[in-house]
């Protein structure tokens, strides 16, 4: 599923042909994915080694923070193939942010695939790096009498989300909502499900999840337009634990895409729900339509039976 | 337990369909050269007979309307929690929309019902009566086994998807 993947298919659908291309081509693309994240690469003939990419995506957080990336969002973008990517400065005009693409640089070898889905996921990269940001840096401006505010983020449109830090863990707490009554069902009973999984003890691990159909307490104070849902609210609890070394990007990630996974779920079993009715469907007509033949066969017998007593 | 009364509210239903789908050919007395099923129109209540309920309990309940060319069967079916709620409007929703696959289906069941079978006497004619009575008696075991398995299924679907989420924390 796009959302959930790391790099864009779109994007790495253009660089993979601009890798491929037998003779310099010129290439001007626009991309919009998500309805807010904005692609610009561009190539010119006259210089087939050098591709621009630039690249616009709304702040996770629309808070304080400045609209501009953050040194730590600088860094980490850097890290994508460094020898690859350099940073142009400034950005291209209605960009955050321009990397300049040294397509010699790219491996002869089948690993130019890899190196491109790398390229490719760079407004994943700048998304996990804010949160990473978030949940590992400590801001005073956020306490308050001891209790730090609610941070409320954006990852997709009108799916907004909140981390509240506290002083031995964080909570992600995620509102759910649903345009349909069948989706809420559905999604409710998974979250009964993750709920029941993840307290069992194989999974002491991984960060205790809670459903609640009313508004968590942390959430007090809030927007109403924010605690009005229809699917109730999904808490994860994550310790510190859970954001050291490597776990911090897999969580990091988890917690981005957790309102994608459930609609995935959720659209996957409305249509394996139907798949099977349709074949229940199927099974209950066959009942009928072999009565009705035995029932035309039986009477074709009888007719048979009454003919040759008439030659008789 | 559960067992046994669904076998005795079998039963029952179909000793009362054996007695019921009597059913003859009549004429509309209303319109010249028409034949409709009076069970649905009940504008001659001189050819209505009484209806029967029969319940297995609050919740599950089968009303047999009956009247001298035509029977309705009208089955209310169990929903023990929203889920089953929700699963069993969809699936009788899907049959009814495809009424015309079963000739005996109604697109809309009556009110208060989950799904209603429209039965005239030109079925009883073309069908054999007994295994009229099989199919439906059939379906409604068929109905009930196939909630409790797409809702089985659904919760061991989410499951499944939550273990392999809580994965990707470790």
């Amino acid at each position: 599923m796009a959302c959930i993947e790391r790099s864009s298919p779109a994007l790495k659908q253009i660089l993979l042909k601009l890798y491929r291309a037998e003779k310099s081509i010129e290439i001007d693309h626009h991309l919009y994915e998500f309805g807010s994240v904005e692609y610009h690469i561009q190539s010119q003939a006259t210089n087939p080694l050098v591709a621009y990419l630039s690249i616009s995506t709304p702040p996770l957080y629309h808070g304080n923070l400045p609209n501009n990336l953050s040194p730590y969002t600088i860094e980490m973008v850097k890290g994508i193939c460094p020898n690859l990517v350099e940073i142009e400065e400034p950005a291209r005009e209605g960009y955050q942010l321009t990397l300049k693409l040294n397509l010699d640089q790219i491996p002869r070898n089948k690993d130019y695939v890899k190196v491109i889905e790398d390229i490719s996921t760079v407004q994943s990269v700048i998304i996990s790096s804010q949160l990473k940001e978030i949940l590992c840096n400590v801001n005073s401006d956020d306490a308050s009498q001891g209790m730090y505010k609610p941070i409320k983020l954006v990852y997709h449109p009108r799916e907004p989300f909140f981390v509240i830090r506290q002083q031995q863990r964080i909570i992600a707490i995620f509102p759910i909502r649903f345009k349909e009554k069948f989706d809420v069902v559905i999604a409710t009973a998974f979250f009964q499900e993750l709920v029941d999984v993840g307290n069992s003890d194989k999974w002491v691990k991984t960060p205790p999840c809670t459903w609640s159909a009313i508004p968590p307490p942390e959430l007090t104070g809030e927007a109403l337009e924010d605690l009005s849902t229809n699917g109730g609210f999904v808490s994860f609890d994550i310790s510190s634990r859970h954001i050291e070394g490597n776990r911090l990007d897999k969580t990091v990630w988890n917690l981005l895409n957790f309102n994608a996974n459930v609609r995935y779920h959720v659209k996957s079993t409305k249509g394996f729900i139907q798949r099977r009715m349709r074949k229940r469907l199927e099974n209950l007509v066959e009942v009928l339509h072999q009565t009705n033949s035995e029932e035309i066969e039986q009477t074709k017998q009888v007719k048979q039976q009454h003919q040759g007593f008439a030659f008789c | 337990m559960g067992s046994t009364t669904l076998r005795l509210y079998l039963t029952c239903i179909r000793n009362t369909l054996d007695a019921a789908m009597c059913l003859q050919n009549f004429p509309c007395q209303e319109v010249e050269r028409h034949n409709k099923p009076e069970v649905e129109l009940k504008t001659s209540p001189e050819l209505l007979l009484n209806p029967v309920l029969i319940c297995r309990n609050e919740a599950e309940k089968c009303l047999i309307e009956t009247s001298i060319n035509s029977l309705t069967i009208s089955l209310k079916v169990k929903q023990a929690d929203e889920l089953e709620n929700i699963l069993t409007k969809k699936f009788l929703r899907f049959l009814s929309m495809r009424a015309e696959a079963f000739q005996v289906l109604r697109r809309k069941p009556v009110q208060g019902y989950d799904i209603s079978f429209p039965i005239t006497n030109y079925h009883c004619e073309e069908m054999q009566k007994q295994k009229l009575i099989d199919f439906i008696v059939q379906f409604m075991e068929d109905i009930e086994k196939e909630i409790s398995e797409l809702k089985m299924s659904v919760n061991t679907r989410g499951r499944l998807v939550a273990t392999e989420f809580l994965k990707q924390f470790i």
